[in-house]
């Protein structure tokens, strides 16, 4: 007990010392603030001295003041005078101004609601003194000023005295820490945005209304975009869950050739800009495109729903795929085996066993589409025509309209069904009653369909797989044509202008997505081990927080960052820091989710027999944990990179001139119809993602541990 | 090697179980252990033992109480600051390093000069008997071998205390037997003080110099191998170290080294004390220490008769429930299952025990 005391008294000794240290700095700083602004006011004043008094409210509208000559004459503003005779040094002041003096006062009057330093100056005529006239100079900001060192130097206080009780109490100060930095970080970056949005769509002119909400749910428009969203989402998650199953499906349980290539393909759209495919069906669909213009010249283009439901589902079957892959995989074939061998027939089987089993992935798989899809605002932006969603018309609310408001409580009206259809998936997910795990997947295949079905199967997935090709080709075809829907003919100018114009975006995204990719995943990982491994209170609260970004759509957490952190106390809208934020706080669930599936799968007793040799807990982890979780790390890093260079949605609110995106950089050029500028530049990007995907993928080739895809 | 004594001094930990209630994991125990001792705790799963033993290491901190190493108290310092080195039941080993990182991990840790920690490493691994070892990686290592170089870990780093965390558990018979006198072996050949976790009582008898047999968070005998298995302070520590009948009886008078016992119409004279005061005793009789004879006072009925070989083991229904009796060749053939016998005690061998668990 007698440790403990001495540590409290070691405690409150360190604590006065760095008081009176932080004090004495705070004084030093405060009075060197008002020097100055002493100064500046008593330059302003022998200006303002200098004037012939008749034209001084003409000059000098914004200062009072108050002169008195020695032969008795005042001029009108004798209310001030009252004022300034209160002052204890106001005799001095005088004084002070009768020996050719400029002299201000060491307290400051209040006048008209307001506060004011009052300075002595001398009235000269002929080389003589022949009055004293007292100016008032606004001393707001400086008290402001000065108010704001206060509260700076109670705040550094304030964290001096946690972290240091942290540090002298704490049996782990560190993992203390690291717990306490990851609740700021999830209370600044998550909920004081979201906060500040709800808020401002409640607000106006500082008053409390609803008048914002009574808008955005009465005007037929909005509320016809918000049924456009719901709409495609379903028609979406219901095309991406068909075309998902099949070819997850034909991968697991029938025996066609060029399996590789088809789940190739499915896994591409994953890791691709969003703009790219979109493209493609812009150059062959669209309005001047080489299909339905150059071909067959058709009326029918592909902007609108239809166009929507295609370039979504080409970019979200995966998703669907590799759900219904794990979900497929993991059910046993000989169940099916076994019904079959009951005398069941193939298309039996399929409806009462494979099916049945499949349906809570089917579920899911459907939800998580569609909340990708409601969510998503690079497709409806370039394709939507006049078929508005709710995501780009929240967009065109802030940046057309300038409507924050509107913008914000639209966006937060998205959060609604992306929620829903969030939760209901990890209930889906958690509740697992259906799927029968055997632990490995069996290297066999039963061929459950005939062989009819399957060449038909196949033939769909074939056909699928090939349009991807074409999608993608046609991109790199567009680097080299002249004029798309006009001039056909080959050229390299497009190369060239294209890196030009495009460079500093390109740098701009790589640089930001390098930065970020380290941060989010040695966070996560950090994270995941607190959750995993660490008991503390409102740890449940905490996991909640890291992973509700997951659900929210990026249209809200870019109008969120722009509402919180366009004012005091942080402005970071138009820095590098809130873009590369952005992309920390959005990944970081996947990567959490991650590290912590790793994690439970490696026994506790080696953490601890590590800090049981004297490795204390920073030392595990990065001698012990992050090794062992090194696959779940790397795909966290190539995930959040993948993610940070294709990202839009958010982004889109967060560039500024100094810091663009390469994707905003391939719209504009789109949104011109300079298809060529876009297409080399959405292939310099694909090359980029497979480029770093592939060296670090070889980061862990090399090891002996299983390699993980990247699943959104 | 280093005279290091632990105290536990009241030691308490209270958990909350996942609907909030307080379970008292253990309660308010004290126990020490002098320089080069081997102490077991022992005792069925979930009577504290581990607690206790994390609690010693600094990964539970304990709700009341002091661990004192060498008079200095532990409870505040976290266990990378501790000197204790623990040999985990699933061994803990750093599966991403070779036999030999795994062993230097704690030498590195305490910034020692390369050559010294080579040198230590080979040293250690030769008294583990796994020379030559060090560039294997830990999973082609079979389970008793895993298990040397977990220890082999440990020991390297000369901590005060070594602990053991049911490290046998997961080898089989043979292997564990053999590991066994390893561990005795080395225990002693360094001399180091340390504390074990078993549920296994040869074990525990065979290693310990001192044994803490606990129950439900608390300690419920602490004594040498002898002292817990001949004198056990109460039912539940006789019926803990071994197959026991008891059977009710009344203490007569209690002379300087003998008792006087009364066990229906008939006395006995027990060559030993009770083994604590107690207001009710009961005889504790070791399946070896009761016969069937023509006129013992116990009614019963043979329930069931298993051949072991060189012996049998005689179940019998009376009047104080089941008793096991060995029965040792040659067999009377008359005495078959279902048969009405007589059993007596012998007295020579009996425990005079209190009633009470």
């Amino acid at each position: 007990m007698e440790e403990r005391n001495w540590k409290i008294i070691k405690f409150i000794a360190v604590i006065v010392v760095v008081f009176a240290v932080l004090f004495w700095v705070r004084t030093t700083i405060r009075n060197e603030f008002s020097r100055l602004s002493r100064e500046n006011s008593l330059e302003l004043a022998r200006s303002v001295a200098s004037v012939d008094p008749d034209l001084l409210n003409e000059k000098f509208p914004e200062i009072y003041y108050y002169i008195s000559y020695f032969d008795g004459r005042e001029n009108e503003n004798a209310k001030v005078s009252q004022l300034l005779k209160k002052l204890p040094d106001y005799e001095y002041g005088q004084e002070n101004a009768m020996y050719e003096e400029f002299y201000i006062s060491n307290q400051t009057v209040k006048f008209n609601g307001k506060e004011y330093f009052a300075i002595f100056a001398p009235i000269d005529k002929d080389y003589e003194v022949i009055g004293v006239m007292v100016q008032l100079h606004d001393a707001e900001n400086t008290l402001k000023l000065l108010r704001t060192i206060d509260i700076m130097f109670l705040i550094v206080f304030a964290l001096f005295i946690i972290a240091f009780a942290i540090g002298t109490f704490s049996i782990d100060p560190v993992t203390t820490y690291a717990i306490i930095i990851t609740f700021a970080v999830a209370l600044t970056f998550v909920v004081y945005p979201l906060y500040e949005a709800v808020k401002l769509t409640f607000a106006r002119t500082g008053n409390f209304t609803f008048d914002v909400w009574k808008t955005v749910l009465t005007e037929t428009s909005y509320l016809k975009s918000f049924g456009n969203s719901i709409l495609l989402g379903a028609l979406t998650a219901t095309v991406s869950t068909v075309i998902g199953f099949l070819f997850a499906f034909v991968v697991t349980r029938t025996t066609i050739k060029g399996k590789k290539f088809v789940s190739l393909m499915a896994n591409l759209p994953m890791i691709s800009p969003p703009f790219s495919l979109t493209l493609s069906l812009i150059l062959l669909f669209g309005s001047n495109g080489l299909i339905t213009k150059q071909l067959l010249n058709l009326k029918w283009d592909i902007y609108g729903l239809d166009g929507l439901v295609i370039s979504q589902t080409m970019g979200m079957f995966p998703i669907a795929y590799l759900t219904m892959l794990g979900v497929l995989e993991s059910i046993d074939s000989t169940l099916e085996e076994a019904s079959m061998n009951l005398g069941a027939s193939r298309w039996k089987v399929f409806r009462t066993v494979t099916l049945p089993l499949a349906t809570p992935g089917l579920l899911s798989s459907w939800l998580l589409v569609f909340t990708n899809s409601i969510a998503d605002f690079a497709n409806p932006l370039m394709l939507g025509g006049k078929f508005n969603v709710l995501s780009v018309t929240a967009y065109l609310e802030v940046t057309g309209m300038n409507r924050l408001d509107r913008g914000a409580a639209l966006s937060l009206l998205l959060l609604l069904p992306t929620m829903t259809a969030f939760y209901l998936q990890r209930y889906i997910v958690n509740k697992k009653s259906y799927v029968t795990v055997t632990g490995k997947p069996s290297g066999r295949i039963v061929e459950i369909v005939s062989p009819g079905v399957k060449k038909m199967l196949s033939i769909v997935v074939y056909v699928i797989a090939i349009f991807l090709v074409a999608l993608y080709s046609t991109i790199f075809m567009g680097c080299f044509v002249k004029n798309w829907g006009v001039d056909y003919s080959f050229t390299l100018s497009n190369i060239v202008e294209a890196l030009q114009r495009g460079k500093d975006a390109l740098l701009d995204t790589t640089i930001l997505a390098a930065i970020a990719m380290p941060i989010a995943g040695v966070f996560a990982m950090v994270v995941a081990f607190l959750f995993v491994r660490k008991k503390f209170p409102g740890k449940k609260l905490l996991q909640g927080l890291v992973l509700l970004p997951f659900s929210i759509p990026g249209t809200l957490i870019g109008i969120s960052y722009v509402i919180a952190f366009n004012k005091p106390p942080l402005i970071l809208v138009g820095t590098a820091a809130i873009i590369v934020i952005n992309y920390i706080i959005r990944e970081l669930p996947v990567g959490v989710e991650g590290g912590v599936a790793t994690l439970k799968q490696i026994d506790p007793s080696i953490e601890e027999a590590a800090q049981n040799l004297g490795a204390n807990p920073q030392t595990v982890f990065s001698t012990i944990i992050l090794p062992l979780i090194r696959p779940a790390f790397i795909s966290s890093l190539s995930y959040t990179f993948v993610r940070a260079m294709t990202a839009v949605s958010a982004v889109v609110f967060l560039v500024s001139a100094q810091w663009y995106h390469i994707t905003l950089q391939i719209y504009n050029f789109s949104e011109n119809l300079r298809f060529g500028l876009a297409s080399v530049l959405s292939s310099v990007l694909i090359i980029i993602i497979l480029t770093v995907f592939g060296l670090l993928r070889l980061f862990v080739r090399k090891s002996e541990y299983l390699e993980k895809t990247i699943i959104s | 090697m280093k005279q290091v004594t632990l105290k536990i001094e009241n030691i308490s930990k209270i958990f909350k179980d996942y609907k909030g209630n307080e379970v008292r994991a253990v309660d308010n125990i004290t126990f020490d252990i002098k320089p080069g001792e081997f102490v077991t705790l022992l005792g069925p799963s979930g009577c504290g033992k581990t607690t206790t033993l994390r609690m010693i290491a600094g990964f539970e901190k304990p709700t009341n109480g002091r661990i004192l190493i060498n008079d200095v108290n532990v409870v505040e310092i976290p266990p990378w600051k501790r000197d204790t080195a623990m040999v985990f039941q699933s061994y803990g080993l750093f599966p991403h390093m070779n036999v030999g990182d795994n062993v230097a991990y704690g030498l590195k840790m305490r910034k020692l000069p390369k050559e010294e920690i080579q040198r230590r490493v080979s040293e250690i691994l030769r008294i583990v008997g796994l020379e030559g070892f060090e560039n294997r990686p830990p999973s082609s290592l079979s389970g008793g071998q895993q298990q040397r170089i977990a220890l082999a870990r440990a020991l390297v780093v000369e901590p005060s205390v070594l602990l053991f965390d049911e490290p046998l558990s997961n080898l089989d018979v043979l292997l564990r037997e053999q590991m066994r006198v390893e561990i005795k072996r080395i225990q002693k050949e360094v001399g180091i003080t340390a504390v074990y976790v078993t549920h296994d009582r040869t074990e525990a008898l065979t290693l310990s110099d001192k044994i803490v047999l606990m129950k439900g968070g608390k300690i419920e005998q602490i004594g040498s191998a002898e002292d817990v298995y001949e004198r056990p302070m109460n039912r539940f520590v006789a019926e803990f170290m071994g197959k026991i009948n008891f059977v009710p009886v009344e203490v007569v008078e209690i002379l300087r080294d003998e008792t006087i016992v009364k066990l229906k119409n008939r006395t006995y004279k027990i060559p030993s004390l009770p083994t604590a005061h107690s207001d009710s005793y009961v005889l504790g009789c070791r399946p070896e220490a009761m016969r069937i004879t023509a006129d013992g006072p116990i009614d019963g009925k043979i329930k069931t008769i298993v051949y072991m070989g060189n012996f049998s083991e005689y179940y019998v229904d009376t009047e104080y429930g089941e008793i096991m009796i060995k029965v040792n060749p040659p067999f009377d053939k008359a005495l078959s299952e279902g048969k009405n016998v007589k059993v007596d005690i012998v007295s020579e061998i009996v425990k005079v025990i209190p009633d009470r668990e």
